[in-house]
């Protein structure tokens, strides 16, 4: 049987913040939840993507004749516009495109040729007690690829992590629970209104799968990702606290402060940005945080909090 | 490189001069009066008159004690020398100087004739002069011009014997009595008309006058102590003073005895690369520390002067001190020169200059503490020390050089990064190619574009190309063009300027040079090799990599078509369509099979073809070295654009390293591109990596395993640059409050805000990791 493929939109080599020591991560395509502060809004739909940098376009029009579904058109000023909703993914445009202005993000690989990636660093692995990450979008929306993935990890002895929204079928982490070495758990809002308000659903799911797999006894460690003003309430500090204490065996929480460097990402998508209006937190902010969370006895993951905001991006 | 490795030139400072002995008169009255005593020994034996030179240098070149200088040790070099390469090589003339000086300060008109006798004197006789005289027709055609800096071309010869390293250790046993005494021995048994004997005397000779300029600076420390006011200082003048006249009658017994002597030998050498200084001075610390005569805070303190000292004697280039390795002894030898070792990292964190080069070898069994406070000096910006794996190294370097590994073990970089054996080896590096002028010329058929001439053989019009292996052997023929005469102008250098002089002070603590009672040159040094410095290696593989896939194998672009675009450096749309189509083919330094097998293979071939011309011109070895000083932007200067995209002019990719800005497949695919390039085949390549700090501090045990890792997967070497990018351009635009920043160019470190434009830009475009 051959092995599944699966959508990968980025494999990024050498992450630093994606799990123990140094591991490639790879990003699947496809999430459940739509964050408004998501960074890659590259990684929620599930099919490739066309992405346009306007800034780099020098409106050669070789595109045009390229393209067979239309996408591309130019008014008599030469301005350049992408109808996304026509775009099938087909790819002919970048090939033509002598400035580099578009590309695909996506695409279809199979477990043979992201492993031959993932086994070139084996040995930063070994120094560092570092593997392979499988991130997203949501893994678990690719269920398949995702578990063939983590066998080949595993048969090839590299160690492995999974990180998850959260909001999956129980099934699904039932499957990735014998090949997961840890989970990076999503925890975003305590709220259940507040969940549903920022990220599209309720928090109960993910909170009874985090629940779940940590009476199976799983590697978790919780992710939170903050925002000022948006998710960073005493509330939800407190929460976080009180869960690192109720869940005895979680590997630590690790605070994920929120940043901008996805926000150019949404326009060459073609998509308007969630209407959102945060600061990246100083370190003034970041100390509360800190010390809200220390004070209600949270098991911070070392450094969590000191990390700069500007390098926690995922590609 | 030559031109750029002699010391600052200040007209200022010549004119200003106050010369240690009263022999600069007046402006050039030194030059002239060495010149006399040159032309007076012209008939003398070559060690008799190299004598007459070093004595007539000697103590007059030494500056005096200043400052808060805790050692003796000052040198300026007047514009005609006697050196093997800090005044240029061998008996050298620096007309250009001299000019200079001429054209800046109005000499009487008498003296100015005078002068122009002087450089009409020296023009056919320094050596350089006579090297080149003495090449063959052949070699001279192949290679045209001296002038590298200025010139376009594929190869250039230099003129010096650089990167000699030397037996400290046996200077610091025997002391300079010792050191006479087997002079002496190996005189008494040979005849008295023996031909060694002009060549030993000379060598006694030169034990004296190391011994007048002691005697010389022992009396300048005993006069300022007199005058100074403030005990401590006072106290200090002493202590040298006591020093340089003991360590002329015996062996030194203290640390301070003995940094003092071979400080002085080296400066009387015109050596500046010092080899394993932990391993000669290991014992005086910990003898000095058991003893209660030196406390680890005051040996710090003389490290601290020692390495500003060093910084005056060469601001850029050279000045190695190497700390940790394998073979330093017994466990009680490598833990006092562990001591010494971390001590020396301590005082370049503090002195935190561009000097000395302080590089630590390193292997798997060694005391970790040095690493660790290797990587808290990298961290904090310093650009030392340098790391040197051992475990890949010495292997390396005895199939290089073609030595068994006992041998192998003193291996050590000089300079920029070109290894040689101490104390038993001359590995000069004295030729400079450039490789992407090997392929722009094998595009056009021996046609160099930037000089608009013919300047390599005929090796086809590249239209007619129907392989990539067709334009191959183009390229391989453009290298051989030069590869090959550069190796007859390296022993043919050799030769020449070992027929001019003994080089005595090297000669006296090189292997065999006294057993055998020959001089280093002439049959006396134990490996007589030779280094050649390739440039542009990267972008010359990238761009043969973007041909083959482009023309030969995907089939849709031309050589023609290439070849028009680089000549219209990419300008206009179709032009620029083909630059866009040859940059996202994959680039070396992504970890990409590809790409990296093309890297492999320039690599291969250059190396095996400068190796296979040692046995040809009789050297132990003639290989390659990739470092870089400058040359990655002047030779760029000098070419035109290349087809791996690199527009005309740009800057090659600095050493061993990806073009910049090439790799962005994340460091740890960097890493392993750098290992996949056989370092068993050259003498040398410098692994240039730029890091963010926050990976020094937050992420500091990710940072020693991908180091780690590094090491494991054949890592030989990494100089670390630590800095952020938002640093570098805050220091462009503001350089006045930057002056701390140091960077690591290629094969030397420098204060950024010191570099030009250009370099600035290159450092600036390098990928930051972490």
């Amino acid at each position: 049987m051959p092995s599944p493929t699966g959508i990968v939109f980025d494999l990024q080599r050498a992450s630093l913040d994606d799990g123990p020591g140094i591991r490639t991560t790879v990003f699947l395509k496809g999430c459940p939840l739509h964050c408004t502060w998501c960074h890659n809004p590259e990684s929620q739909k599930p099919g490739p993507e066309l992405a346009f940098d306007a800034a780099v376009c020098t409106s050669c029009q070789a595109c045009v004749t390229a393209c067979a579904s239309g996408v591309h058109t130019f008014d008599a000023t030469g301005r350049h516009t992408v109808g996304f909703d026509r775009c099938i993914a087909a790819g002919a445009c970048l090939t033509a495109c002598p400035s580099g202005a578009l590309r695909l993000y996506g695409g279809e690989q199979s477990v043979e040729a992201v492993m031959a990636e993932v086994v070139k660093d084996r040995a930063f692995y070994t120094a560092s007690g570092g593997g392979l990450t499988i991130s997203g979008g949501e893994p678990t929306l690719q269920i398949e690829f995702c578990l063939a993935l983590l066998q080949a990890a595993k048969a090839a002895g590299i160690s492995t992590c999974v990180e998850t929204c959260g909001f999956a079928p129980r099934e699904s982490y039932g499957a990735l629970l014998p090949l997961t070495d840890l989970f990076l758990f999503d925890y975003k809002a305590t709220n259940p209104e507040l969940h549903a308000q920022l990220t599209g659903s309720s928090n109960a799911l993910v909170l009874a799968n985090l629940r779940w797999l940590h009476a199976q006894g799983a590697a978790v460690r919780l992710r939170c990702p903050l925002v000022p003003g948006v998710n960073d309430d005493a509330d939800h500090l407190r929460a976080v606290a009180a869960l690192s204490t109720e869940l005895t065996g979680l590997h630590g929480v690790e605070i994920l402060p929120y940043h901008e460097s996805g926000t150019g990402k949404y326009e060459r998508l073609g998509r308007a940005r969630p209407p959102f209006a945060a600061m990246v937190p100083d370190s003034a902010v970041l100390a509360r945080w800190r010390e809200t969370l220390s004070a209600h006895g949270c098991r911070l993951s070392p450094g969590t909090t000191d990390r700069q905001p500007d390098i926690s991006a995922s590609p | 490189m030559n031109m750029k490795c002699l010391p600052d030139l200040s007209l200022d400072a010549i004119l200003a001069g106050a010369p240690f002995g009263e022999s600069y008169a007046s402006p050039l009255s030194f030059e002239r009066h060495l010149t006399e005593v040159h032309r007076a020994h012209a008939a003398a034996y070559p060690a008799e008159r190299e004598l007459a030179m070093l004595q007539a240098q000697f103590p007059a070149v030494l500056q005096p004690i200043a400052g808060d200088d805790l050692l003796a040790g000052r040198i300026f070099y007047p514009l005609v020398s006697f050196s093997p390469e800090p005044g240029g090589l061998g008996y050298a003339c620096r007309e250009e100087a001299i000019r200079q000086v001429l054209a800046e300060c109005a000499l009487a008109a008498d003296d100015v004739a005078e002068v122009e006798v002087m450089l009409e004197y020296w023009r056919p006789r320094t050596t350089a002069a006579r090297t080149r005289a003495a090449f063959p027709a052949q070699v001279a055609a192949a290679l045209p011009s001296d002038n590298w800096f200025g010139e376009p071309g594929a190869g250039f010869p230099l003129y010096r014997i650089a990167g000699t390293v030397l037996d400290y250790a046996k200077l610091l046993r025997l002391g300079l009595p010792g050191l006479r005494s087997e002079v002496l021995a190996r005189l008494d048994s040979v005849p008295p008309e023996h031909e060694s004997g002009p060549f030993l005397r000379g060598v006694l000779g030169a034990c004296d006058v190391l011994a007048v300029s002691l005697h010389t600076y022992a009396a300048q420390a005993r006069a300022l102590a007199a005058d100074c006011g403030e005990a401590g200082r006072a106290a200090d003048l002493h202590r040298i003073a006591a020093a340089c006249a003991a360590v002329c009658d015996r062996a030194p017994e203290t640390l301070f005895e003995a940094c003092q002597l071979a400080w002085l030998y080296a400066l009387h050498s015109g050596t500046w690369n010092y080899g394993r200084v932990d391993l000669w001075l290991g014992r005086f610390l910990a003898n000095d520390l058991s003893a209660g005569r030196t406390t680890e805070d005051e040996a710090l303190r003389l490290f601290c002067s020692w390495w500003r000292l060093m910084k005056a004697y060469d601001n850029q280039y050279n000045n190695r001190v190497f700390i940790g390795g394998l073979g330093r002894g017994t466990p009680a030898e490598i833990a006092a020169a562990d001591r010494f070792a971390l001590l020396a990292i301590e005082a370049t964190r503090r002195v935190h200059l561009n000097q000395p080069q302080l590089s630590l070898r390193f292997h798997s069994g060694q005391n970790p503490a040095l690493m660790d406070l290797a990587l808290t000096a990298i961290g904090e910006g310093c650009t030392f020390p340098m790391l040197y794996n051992d475990d890949v190294n010495m292997p390396a370097v005895a199939r290089a050089f073609g030595v068994s590994e006992d041998e192998a073990v003193h291996y050590l970089p000089f300079g920029c990064g070109e290894s040689t054996l101490a104390g038993r080896a001359v590995a000069s590096p004295n030729g400079v190619v450039n490789l992407p002028k090997a392929l722009e010329m094998a595009l056009r058929n021996g046609y160099d574009p930037v000089a608009r001439r013919f300047a390599g053989p005929r090796t086809g019009d590249s239209a007619g190309f129907s392989s990539f292996e067709d334009l191959w052997q183009a390229y391989a023929a453009q290298a051989a063009h030069v590869v090959a005469p550069l190796a007859e102008h390296q022993r043919i250098e050799y030769a020449v300027a070992g027929g001019e002089a003994p080089f005595l002070f090297l000669s006296a603590l090189t292997d065999d040079c006294l057993g055998r009672g020959q001089p280093l040159l002439s049959g006396g040094v134990r490996y007589l090799a030779a280094t050649l410095e390739t440039y542009g290696n990267t972008n010359a593989a990238d761009a043969l990599h973007a041909i083959d896939r482009l023309v030969f194998r995907e089939r849709t672009l031309t050589l023609p078509q290439i070849v028009a675009a680089c000549d219209a450096d990419f300008e206009g749309p179709a032009h620029s369509a083909v630059r866009r189509a040859l940059l996202v083919v994959p680039k070396y330094g992504n970890d990409d099979d590809s790409a990296d097998a093309m890297a492999r293979r320039v690599h291969e071939q250059i190396c095996r073809l400068a190796a296979e011309q040692a046995d040809r011109v009789g050297l132990k070895a003639h290989l390659v070295v990739i470092i870089n000083n400058w040359a990655n932007v002047v030779l760029g200067s000098h070419t035109g654009a290349t087809p791996d995209g690199r527009r005309a002019r740009e800057a090659f990719a600095n050493g061993n390293n990806p073009a910049s800005g090439a790799d962005h497949h994340g460091v740890t695919a960097f890493l392993n591109s750098l290992v996949k390039l056989d370092p068993c085949l050259h003498a040398g390549a410098v692994q240039n990596m730029k890091f963010s700090r926050e990976l020094f501090t937050r992420h500091r045990p990710k940072l020693e395993a991908l180091l780690t890792g590094y090491w494991a997967s054949g890592g030989t070497q990494a100089m670390i640059t630590v800095v952020s990018p938002a640093d570098l351009a805050a220091a462009m635009a503001e350089p006045e409050k930057w002056g701390h920043l140091m960077v690591r160019v290629g094969g030397f470190s420098a204060r950024f805000v010191d570099l030009p434009r250009g370099a600035q830009e290159e450092i600036l475009r390098r990928t930051c990791y972490g």
